[in-house]
């Protein structure tokens, strides 16, 4: 190769790159730059904590409260994380200190398959199962939070089994065999040692997990009923991007209705950013 | 063995059903309830009736998902192997290294909604491209663009370190050892990378609500134009209600099936090509 080639393509590299970060970069500018002029209209904290949201003036004045919203998708990602941690931690452990090294090598991947559904699927399937058994059970609708919650549950799984395998895995290798050389039974092992040694690292997988559960859109869309309520476990409620999915569409183009919608998912992002961000602090904490 | 160590096996085991239960309830549910619909005449006919989609067949949607998916690609896989490669071979100031780790950690947090949200008011309108493959193919591209990044950085830091510097010490540029002896090394992982970020983005259906994604059109035949998708077209069908179901169902098979045989490819080969050298 040629030292005109190298030069080309070193200058490729540079130049992809730059682009890449300067498009990523425009696009964070771009959303806090349309989600500004909102809060000129509303203040930040009728915004963050009124509860009325009206977007377009028919029946009086219009009010751009996002609080349900907010609750809603804590709320849901929260029930989510509870119910993926339930059953997620206990398929970890037997991942980590029941099946073998080539139990691990079929399973991995099978409980994997459950991060390729995609999630219109998840939603379609949650519509057509889970909101019948709710309906059945005499919550009106059948939508929900709580089938949400599940829907997304089963699509965190794939994430935290994996993460929690991995950390008890450490914890295994580091003390299952002196425990086991002092006569201890494994599984005495497993719940009084190995658990609280992996603790911390379980619970940074969980903080991860959640703020894959915020960004979901459209499975729980389809199955939480889309009402602006304060949200309950039985009852339905909306979450700020199924709010945004729902009615960008009709939005008149910089109207406050308009830029509502992008301070919301501002909020949404700060979010996630907060938690990303909380994570990096966290690990090089926890792990020196 | 006290209370404790049982009630955890019980948990360990129970668990594991349960988890195992789900995955195979959900793959035998839609592949049941949507075998019945495949036919030749559903993948190959485009969507009639009198509600759309619950006659006739799904050929643009699966030809525009392809479409989306390859724009997706390109758009996102090439610059995110580059910025891989730049991390990893290029740059040497920790402080730039780090603020591009930010920048893409923070568009890897940005939910797929707002990224459409971005697409549409800065492609669609300002920009005046329209609802079309491309403008949705950024928003696949930009959201995929980290998951392709953080892969590809991972197979670049753990090629075996003596492999590069060999080749720096016999005097070979950087490009020609990345063309020769990087790529080649990593081309497993960066492949798998590549399909598994093109599944994300042929599932993903909220960045291209506003920006693409119709609910009809023929099958595309340039970039500028709009098209039907599989997951807005699934989430449409759902929609409408009880009369297109048995074509819901229909498609939601197709996609599954695309998923998984492109995942099955993609692990396969990954292990393939990474045992190659590293047996060498």
């Amino acid at each position: 190769m040629g030292r005109r080639l190298d030069h080309v393509w070193s200058a490729a590299v540079y130049l992809l790159t730059a682009l890449a970060v300067l498009a990523l970069a425009f696009v964070l500018y771009f959303i806090v730059h349309e989600a500004l002029p909102t809060f000129q209209e509303v203040s930040l904290a009728d915004f963050l904590l009124g509860q009325r949201w009206m977007p377009v003036d028919y029946t009086g004045e219009t009010a751009f409260g996002i609080f349900n919203f907010i609750a809603a998708t804590l709320y849901v990602s929260v029930v989510a994380m509870v119910l993926a941690l339930a059953v997620g931690l206990g398929a970890a452990i037997f991942l980590s200190c029941v099946a073998g090294e080539r139990g691990r090598s079929i399973l991995y991947p099978f409980v994997d398959l459950l991060a390729g559904i995609p999630s219109v699927v998840y939603g379609f399937i949650g519509l057509v199962v889970l909101v019948k058994i709710f309906l059945r059970a005499g919550v009106h609708t059948g939508s929900c939070v709580l089938a949400a919650g599940i829907l997304l549950a089963i699509m965190l799984l794939p994430y935290l089994v994996s993460a929690c395998s991995e950390s008890i895995l450490r914890a295994r290798e580091q003390y299952l065999p002196a425990a086991e050389a002092m006569g201890i039974s494994r599984w005495h092992v497993v719940a009084t040692i190995l658990l609280p040694a992996s603790w911390k690292n379980i619970l940074l997988s969980m903080v991860l997990a959640i703020g894959r559960a915020m960004g979901e859109t459209m499975a729980v869309m389809m199955v939480i009923g889309n009402a602006n309520l304060f949200p309950t476990l039985l009852g339905k409620s909306e979450s700020i991007a199924a709010v945004i999915a729902l009615e960008m569409g009709t939005a008149v183009v910089d109207s406050t209705h308009y830029h509502a919608l992008y301070a919301a998912g501002l909020v949404l992002l700060m979010l996630l950013v907060i938690i990303n961000v909380g994570i990096g602090v966290l690990r090089e904490k926890v792990l020196r | 063995m006290g209370w404790r160590g049982h009630l955890t096996r019980l948990w360990a085991y129970g668990s594991m059903v349960l988890v195992a239960g789900v995955v195979v309830f959900l793959f035998a549910f839609v592949f049941y309830e949507g075998s019945s619909v495949i036919s030749w005449e559903f993948l190959t006919q485009a969507p009639r009736g009198a509600v759309l989609g619950e006659e006739g067949g799904i050929w643009p949607a699966i030809a525009g998902s392809l479409c989306f998916t390859a724009t997706a690609v390109v758009l996102g896989g090439i610059p995110a192997i580059a910025t891989a490669l730049f991390l990893v071979f290029y740059c040497r100031r920790r402080r730039v290294s780090g603020l591009i780790r930010l920048v893409v950690q923070c568009i890897s947090g940005i939910p797929s909604i707002v990224l459409g949200l971005f697409a549409y008011s800065f492609l669609v309108r300002d920009l005046q491209w329209g609802r079309c493959i491309l403008s949705a193919g950024v928003a696949l591209g930009i959201m995929i663009l980290p998951f392709i990044e953080v892969r590809a950085e991972k197979a670049f830091r753990e090629l075996p370190v003596q492999m590069v510097r060999s080749s720096y010490a016999l005097g070979c540029s950087r490009a020609y050892t990345i063309w020769k002896i990087v790529l080649p090394a990593c081309r497993g992982e960066l492949v798998s990378g590549i399909i598994l970020g093109g599944c994300y983005a042929m599932g993903a259906t909220a960045p291209m609500i506003f920006t693409g994604a119709v609910a009809y059109a023929g099958v595309p035949s340039s970039v500028m134009e709009p098209a039907m998708a599989l997951p807005l077209h699934l989430y449409l069908l759902v929609a409408q209600g009880a009369t297109s179901m048995d074509t819901a169902y229909g498609t939601a098979f197709v996609m599954m099936a695309i998923l998984l045989v492109s995942n099955l490819l993609a692990t396969i080969y990954a292990r393939r090509s990474q045992r190659k050298w590293k047996r060498v």
